[in-house]
């Protein structure tokens, strides 16, 4: 026993480095240099290590929590100097805005050696505390403790690279741009609205996608969490509520401006004095370019609303609930002509209707300073776990499996309407439409729609029912015009043939849907398709046993809930855990869905600073901005994109090309696509070589020969 | 449609309303129900001093306070002079720390509190209308219904601090106000762990 506890000291000694611990972060001290010389000023870091969702504060925690410290216990001859902080990431709710690091961070801390210092080794310590949170905080710390060599030469530890990384992510000085501060107006009570303007000081000239302002914790007065920006000719412009506890109104003000591009997000150190009102320097601030376009004529916008309202009919996530449709009129032109009339109209206000809701939403985001983009729904998986169960539900339908009965709970009467060809059916197919198309953008509808979110709300209003009317119009118009429905085949023996066939696309559609899920589940989503077996075997016991059944029709009964009851419980709850989607950090880098890469040539990944990169090479740029939900992207642009003369151009001209993906609505793409007019994708952009050019938009309905001549135009 | 709903959500719940309360205005009237499902409207008080303290025992910050002894003591300080103590209770039942009223009663017998009702804040509309942001953070209102105080508990923002040795805003708050004096500090920045709406 005593040997063994005279080596575990032995051991402990020997170990040079000690590390403290959290119940979920751990610390470690570590050092760039192993061997350092007199009067060297040696690197230090505390590395904290958080565990999945917790984190530690900056040096301003922000509306709560609390910043790390460091207390140094050092040798005669070693100084430490102040903390030098990376940049941290602002972490909702919105209500209390925090500064803090996940996952892990270096503070980093320069160790001044004095030049007098002996040869040998040094035991340096620190007193390490910090508050981790995650839905509860814990205070937390202890020492941390590692040996550096003084000696006659200077030798880079194992950890030199580590520490070099973390010192790139802390702020540096504001080199790049002017800044100036003023305030809004004048004080309300103890609130007022502070404006940070940043002109760029070299020849760039281009705004900035997103800047930011983390400020420095003080007693008297603090900035609030959240920022608005204001849209910038050049550099960028935001304001700040700042909130005064005591004393005056602070003359300076100081911080990290964070400016952000794409993935990359650089800060830098501001102290600034803060003038009464703004200075004639500083940079005008201009409405938005949306705004600022010469107004398209409204009588314009709405004709593409229509048209592209039209082409949505034939868009393929449109297809199969058409062919729920054409089926419908067929029926009905068997039978009475004037109900046909009836419920062509019914349709459209099923149609109207839902567009009218969507327009409401839209208004109502906006309100709100919420993001709306076309197809803003399919950024819900919730939504999307229940449609594609009502898809593969229609499916199962279309094949026969099971019969649709009035009342027959909640979700057979969904199937129920969108088959029945009564009004309310009628109406139900409007809807399903609707939901479906948002999904797909197209051609023309992304300009009219873009220009209409950007609009005053009774234009949305007009945008989105034009676009809804375009969308029934082929069908009221079969409807009035009964006479026109004889070019479709006489009702027979085939209706039945062709009803089961277009289960098909419907299957087609939830695979589709299948695949949108998986940016929300990952590996998870095959669980997905394990819940959707449980559902069609029980459809079908339900319609053999129970539907068409004789006896024991309340065991069939029990059996379906069984089955619907086992594949929730297995399926959704146990293996896909539907109500736990992975968040859009976690899947940020691992789920860049490759399949909406075009899949040959050297593509690369989308962001401004890549786009002015490539220009300052005075190299054309072709930029796809494309999404994993976004069907068109898919099946129009992406094999244009893919053709071997597009792709054979590209090389020759020795273009870079940038994609950009908004599967799940990054806000500098929203910026980006905003900036050109529109609210969603596809959208093509093509930069000439000539560096200060606009880019060329493209159409929505490509082909290779548009690809080709607008890429001609940029090589000139 | 998720950040929808929660957008569309958010006009309802707060629209103007988050941190609206301002010093010298009159404090805005709400309903709550306390831990043994009595229900208690700020405007029952007009004519006594009203304390709101915003309470999460698994903050280490306000455990600190109760571990201490030292916010137990002030609650029954302020209560004995007939001051009127309510600790606001704002977790969301969601979150897995969430105390259920009975929980909530064994919580209050264990750290021995002598305010006048802990209410029940799951919906998080007391809190949001008086911009809670952190536990603790605490507002006084005079006998007119105006707030006089709003921030922090004391002037050590730290978990293991002895509060004894602190000084207490809030206690400076409400007796300068029962003596009749003009509150000299009225608003501090409130320190402590997000409240975990």
């Amino acid at each position: 026993m005593r040997i063994l506890r005279i080596l575990l000291i032995a051991l402990c000694a020997g170990l040079a480095t000690t590390a403290a611990r959290g119940a979920h972060t751990q610390a470690e001290l570590v050092l760039a240099d192993d061997l350092a010389k007199p009067g060297d000023t040696v690197l230090a870091g505390v590395h904290l290590k958080m565990e999945a969702g917790w984190h530690t504060y900056w040096k301003n925690p922000g509306s709560a929590g609390m910043a790390t410290k460091i207390e140094w216990t050092l040798p005669a001859g070693v100084t430490a100097g102040e903390i030098e902080w990376p940049l941290p990431e602002k972490m909702p709710p919105d209500e209390v805005i925090t500064y803090a690091y996940e996952n892990e961070v270096v503070l980093l801390v320069p160790l001044k050696l004095a030049a007098d210092l002996k040869p040998g080794p040094l035991e340096l310590k620190a007193q390490v505390s910090w508050l981790e949170c995650k839905e509860q905080c814990i205070p937390a710390g202890g020492a941390v403790q590692t040996t550096l060599n003084v000696g006659t030469e200077t030798k880079l530890s194992v950890n030199a690279a580590l520490l070099n990384t973390w010192q790139s992510k802390t702020p540096g000085d504001a080199s790049s741009f002017a800044i100036g501060a003023h305030w809004e107006k004048t004080a309300d009570n103890d609130m007022r609205t502070l404006v940070l303007q940043g002109t760029p000081s070299g020849g760039d000239s281009s705004p900035v996608a997103k800047a930011d302002f983390f400020p420095e914790a003080s007693d008297d007065f603090e900035v609030q969490g959240a920022t608005t920006r204001i849209p910038s000719k050049n550099g960028f412009a935001l304001s700040k509520a700042v909130k005064k506890f005591s004393g005056d109104w602070p003359a300076k003000i100081s911080g990290v401006v964070v400016i952000e591009n794409g993935n990359e997000r650089k800060g830098f150190e501001i102290y600034v004095p803060v003038t009464a009102s703004a200075i004639a320097a500083a940079p005008t601030p201009v409405p938005t370019k949306a705004a600022s376009q010469p107004a398209q004529p409204l009588w314009r916008m709405l004709l593409y609303a229509f048209i592209g309202g039209l082409i949505l009919n034939v868009m393929p996530c449109v297809l199969p609930v058409i062919a729920l449709k054409i089926l419908g009129f067929v029926r009905e032109a068997a039978n009475d002509r004037r109900q046909l009339r009836k419920l062509g109209l019914v349709y459209l206000a099923g149609v109207l209707a839902s567009f009218l809701i969507l327009a409401i939403l839209v208004i109502g985001l906006k309100a709100a300073g919420g993001r709306v983009g076309w197809g803003f729904q399919f950024n819900n998986p919730y939504f999307l776990l229940a449609i594609t169960t009502l898809v593969v539900l229609i499916a199962l339908n279309l094949f026969g499996v099971f019969e649709i009965t009035l009342g027959g709970g909640a979700l057979n009467a969904a199937v129920n309407l969108s088959s029945r060809h009564g009004a309310a059916g009628a109406f139900f197919n409007g809807l399903l439409a609707t939901v479906l198309a948002t999904s797909c953008t197209a051609p023309y509808l992304g300009s009219a729609v873009g220009f209409a979110f950007t609009a005053p709300p009774a234009i949305i209003v007009l945008v989105m029912l034009t676009v809804g009317l375009g969308l029934a119009f082929p069908y009221v118009v079969l409807s009035w015009e009964p006479a026109w429905l004889k070019f479709l085949p006489k009702p027979g023996a085939w209706m039945e043939k062709f009803k089961i066939a277009m289960g098909f696309p419907m299957l087609a559609a939830a695979v589709w849907l299948c695949s949108i899920l998986s940016t929300f589940y990952g590996e998870r989503t095959w669980a997905v398709p394990i819940f959707l077996v449980f559902v069609a075997l029980a459809a079908w016991v339900y319609g053999q046993f129970v539907q068409r059944g004789i006896r024991h029709r309340g065991w069939a009964g029990a059996t379906v809930l069984l089955l619907l009851v086992g594949g929730y419980s297995y399926g959704l709850e146990r293996q896909l855990r539907w109500r736990e989607p992975i968040t859009e950090t976690e899947a940020s880098g691992a789920s860049t869905a490759s399949t909406i890469v075009p899949s040959v040539g050297n593509w690369q990944s989308w962001s401004a600073d890549a786009v002015a990169k490539a220009r300052s090479e005075g190299r054309p740029v072709l930029v796809d901005f494309t999404a994993k939900w976004c069907l068109t992207c898919q099946k129009d642009v992406k094999p244009v994109l893919e053709s071997q003369a597009v792709e054979g151009k590209l090389k020759e001209m020795n273009a870079v090309t940038l994609v950009g993906d908004y599967t799940r609505f990054p806000s500098d793409i929203f910026d980006e696509l905003a900036r050109h007019g529109r609210a969603g994708v596809p959208l093509v952009l093509v930069y000439s070589k000539n560096g200060a050019d606009d880019p060329i938009v493209l159409p929505e309905a490509l082909t290779p020969g548009i690809v080709l001549s607008a890429l001609d135009r940029a090589a000139k | 449609m998720k950040r929808a709903i929660a957008f569309l959500g958010l006009i309802a719940l707060t629209g103007a309303a988050f941190g609206a309360v301002e010093i010298g205005k009159p404090a805005p009237d709400f309903t709550g129900t306390d831990i043994h499902g009595k229900t208690y409207h700020l405007s029952d008080f007009k004519g006594k001093l009203v304390v709101l303290e915003s309470y999460n025992q698994d903050c280490p910050f306000c455990h600190n306070q109760y571990q201490t002894g030292a916010m137990p003591e002030l609650q029954k300080e302020m209560t004995d002079k007939g001051v009127i103590w309510l600790m606001v209770y704002s977790v969301n039942p969601r979150n897995h720390t969430h105390r259920t009223p009975e929980q909530a009663r064994a919580e209050w017998t264990e750290y021995k509190m002598h305010a006048t009702a802990w209410l029940d804040d799951s919906s998080g509309a007391i809190g949001r209308l008086y911009g809670m942001k952190t536990t603790p953070n605490m507002f006084v209102i005079d006998k007119s219904g105006t707030l006089v105080y709003e921030g922090a508990i004391d002037d050590q923002p730290d978990p293991e601090h002895d509060p004894h040795q602190a000084h207490n805003y809030a206690r400076d708050a409400v007796n300068k106000t029962l003596a009749g004096e003009k509150v000299t500090v009225s608003e501090t920045k409130s320190y402590g762990c997000a409240i975990k709406y």
